[in-house]
């Protein structure tokens, strides 16, 4: 019996993967945690900074500064065109609103006539050429048993992990700031702080942006070691990364990163587990089978912590902003 | 608002309930899962050289799914590529193409061994990219010429109109108009029949919920096990429907919704839950009934002809019970003491409390009724066109837009949003790309939103 699937599961840890879901998570967290937006479009953010980057490699041939740029500055005009709708409106408008246009984003890289430059259904291969070519660490393997990384691996993830640690702390600061006073009295009491002479509707759009800047960072990490697959980006994204928020806890930095390490443990475990019983007969499902249970364990976790454990893992009881 | 967790028992009857209702959902689908798994795609076989694209033809009966041997097809592509092929005893054949572009497959009617068969959409677009292996040609056969008048090949959330929009000339382009609205008008029909629900769930509890979708995909399945897997006849899958799809609503508030408004858990985490649910449900109707499309067979000929446009049995069936029962709703709202409590409920839940009305008896029902027209809705929709785990999912967005444009909370609103996004849908395909059609409508959405945010007939004082 092969259980080196515990090994895969566990090198989870630090899969870019795991970077990735972390920061759009945080991403997630800035806008809804601490200001209180229901933003269902963070896969869309994710897919804007992602084709903003792939395209300016791929395509145009960008060096790896101006892609970045080119996917945190897409992000941050697509959060500007969401948020003039939106942001005067009700929670569930802007829900809808923000969910309604992630669609629109991947409906339209989709559309065959613009596979010159969206590469259509199937996505953009190779944007992690100029991000390898400033890769330092000299070719080889590295890692134990099952896990080996080769250098390309072992860049991303450790600038992966460096970009998460920095964006965590970046944040932590401007929640301790004014700023981050501020949002979270708009989360606590919109009105009051209107009282107080703050632009409420500038403030949520600042953190819209931010929250949009991380998805778009965390789009880049996510496509480097693999390709950029439009499908990637649909909702069912988004209701994993709020699973991982409301997991480790929304109104914490942390929260978030701890929650996308067990989260994706957890499915990878069960992935293995379950690979294992169809093998060996223990259950009555076939192959085909196996891939929707990760779903619905997502679906019924989603509901469960939701009910029971609202602020999450590392939530304090106090401060969990839930309830509308 | 958190009760502790040790010894609650609300929470653990919570807890029992889902697991009970997934049960339940899963015994009774059982009977169909082996019927459901003998049609799942095929895995292409594997060829000899990895870089080499190739499509995979597919030829069947609509109705059996039994494979049709000996028939040609003739593959066109770039670069003057053509070349004819013949389906073999498992009614396929594997199709390698020198480059990827855009392929048309036509199949030869003159090969096919019954004369009074026609394959849905001839020929297939067929687009290969690099390193696809296998890209689908399916052809499912029908009987008579439903060829070209779009509504029984869209394999996505509404049917796809047939490939004539490239033509100039005018009598074309006045059919394929005048077809693209019927199908607007049908599909907007079917989608206020959904909408109707989520707006009153949202009038008289404030939910956005985000799992009306699997309440329209639990019809469509419950329609198919009762047609197709039990082979009782259409007028009782549609009534079965209605009535599961009703008692799977009343079942879900009384297991899910109820303890958690006792519990005075907050509408964002109630969406949450919603959205949980959704999740949950949908794969697990991947679980039971595989990711294959499931076809619902009627009658595919012309059952009426009104200048250009054929309406199929089945599409007057959905026309009919659609607007009898949009009015019996409007009756029930307008006219009777439930209907009127309901509207109270919904303006003011408190005043609605303190004058007497049972707010939780019309809630219950507000979900049964929802429920069966939601279920309702996803039987005609498999009827419609065709049905798949996630057909619920897939037009969920479009009753959002539908609701949002009428203004939530009012019954009536989502009525004439539907019927909007319904033509809007189909009509877009005359200047947009068919795969943008559902975004043309989101976009609509959003643009709507912007000018009038509470929608056609909302009140200014609901935005908030």
């Amino acid at each position: 019996m092969d259980f080196s699937f515990i090994w895969l599961a566990f090198g989870q840890i630090i899969s870019p993967q795991t970077i990735a879901y972390a920061l759009a998570a945080l991403g997630l967290t800035v806008c809804f945690g601490f200001t209180g937006l229901v933003n269902f479009g963070q896969a869309g953010f994710m897919a804007v900074g992602g084709y903003g980057f792939a395209i300016t490699t791929v395509k145009f041939g960008w060096p790896l500064w101006a892609s970045v740029l080119a996917a945190i500055v897409g992000a941050i005009i697509f959060a500007f065109i969401l948020g003039i709708p939106t942001l005067r409106l009700r929670a569930d408008y802007l829900s809808i609103v923000t969910i309604a246009a992630a669609e629109i984003v991947r409906y339209t890289v989709k559309t065959p006539q613009f596979v010159p430059v969206t590469g259509g259904t199937d996505g953009i291969n190779g944007s992690s050429s100029t991000f390898d070519a400033i890769n330092p660490i000299p070719v080889g393997h590295y890692g134990v048993g099952v896990l080996m990384y080769n250098q390309d691996d072992l860049w991303i993830i450790i600038v992966g992990w460096v970009l998460t640690l920095l964006c965590a702390l970046l944040v932590s600061r401007l929640m301790r700031s004014p700023w981050g006073r501020i949002v979270k009295g708009i989360r606590e009491d919109e009105d009051a702080v209107r009282a107080l002479g703050k632009n409420v509707y500038w403030y949520k759009m600042q953190a819209l942006m931010i929250g949009g800047t991380l998805a778009a960072i965390a789009a880049i990490i996510n496509i480097i070691p693999t390709s950029l697959q439009p499908d990637n980006y649909g909702t069912q994204t988004t209701f994993f990364l709020f699973t991982i928020m409301l997991l480790g806890g929304a109104t914490t930095i942390m929260g978030p990163i701890v929650g996308s390490i067990i989260f994706w443990i957890v499915l990878s475990l069960s992935d293995g587990l379950l690979s294992l019983a169809v093998t060996y007969h223990w259950l009555p499902i076939t192959s085909v089978q196996q891939g929707p249970i990760r779903f619905v364990i997502v679906g019924v976790a989603l509901i469960l912590i939701v009910v029971f454990r609202p602020q999450g893992i590392l939530g304090k009881k106090s401060e969990a902003y839930f309830s509308a | 608002m958190v009760k502790a967790l040790r010894g609650n028992p609300v929470g653990i009857r919570l807890l029992l309930c889902i697991l009970a209702l997934l049960l339940a959902a899963g015994a009774l689908a059982l009977g169909s899962s082996s019927a459901a798994r003998a049609d799942t795609t095929p895995s292409p076989t594997p060829t000899a050289s990895a870089a080499q694209e190739t499509i995979q033809v597919w030829v069947r009966l609509a109705s059996d799914k039994s494979a049709v041997a000996g028939v040609t097809v003739v593959v066109t592509g770039p670069k003057n590529f053509s070349q004819s092929f013949v389906t073999g005893a498992d009614g396929k054949v594997l199709v390698g193409v020198p480059r990827i572009g855009d392929y048309k497959v036509k199949l030869d009617v003159s090969t096919l061994p019954d004369k009074t068969l026609k394959p849905a959409i001839n020929p297939l677009d067929t687009p290969v990219a690099r390193n696809d292996s296998g890209d689908p040609a399916y052809f499912l056969l029908v009987p008579g010429t439903a060829s070209g008048s779009g509504g029984s090949g869209g394999s996505t959330a509404s049917p796809s109109p047939g490939s004539g929009s490239s033509s100039g000339d005018s009598t074309n382009y006045f059919a394929l108009v005048a077809n693209l609205t019927a199908n607007g008008i049908i599909f907007g029909l079917l989608l206020a029949l959904a909408s109707i629900g989520v707006s009153l769930i949202y009038g008289t509890t404030g939910l956005n919920n985000f799992a009306h979708g699997e309440l329209v995909t639990f019809g469509a399945l419950m329609g198919y096990v009762l047609s197709q897997v039990l082979h009782l006849p259409i007028f009782i899958a549609i009534i079965g429907a209605f009535v599961l799809g009703g008692a799977f609503g009343y079942l879900q508030d009384m297991a899910l919704w109820k303890p958690l408004r006792k519990r005075g858990v907050g509408l964002i985490p109630l969406m949450i839950v919603s959205i949980g649910l959704s999740l949950a449900l949908r794969y697990l109707y991947e679980f039971i009934f595989g990711s294959d499309q499931l076809i619902l067979s009627s009658n595919n000929a012309s059952a009426l002809t009104l200048g250009p446009v054929h309406f199929k049995q089945t599409d007057l069936i959905s026309i009919v019970v659609c607007v009898v029962l949009l009015l019996a709703v409007a009756f029930v709202l307008l006219r009777t003491r439930i209907g009127k409590a309901t509207r109270a409920v919904s303006d003011n839940k408190a005043l609605a409390a303190a004058s007497g009305i049972n707010v939780e008896r019309i809630i219950r029902i507000v979900w049964a009724g929802s429920g069966a027209l939601a279920g309702l809705a996803g039987v005609l929709i498999g009827y419609y066109q065709t049905l798949r785990w996630d057909t619920g999912a897939s037009i969920l967005l479009l009753v959002f837009a539908a609701v949002t444009l009428g203004g939530f909370g009012t019954a009536f609103g989502a009525l004439v949003g539907a019927l909007i996004i319904g033509l809007l849908v189909n009509l877009s395909t005359l200047i947009i790309p068919a795969n943008l059609q559902n975004a043309a409508a989101l976009l609509v959405m959003i643009l709507i939103l912007l000018v009038r945010p509470q929608g056609i007939f909302g009140k200014r004082e609901r935005i908030g």
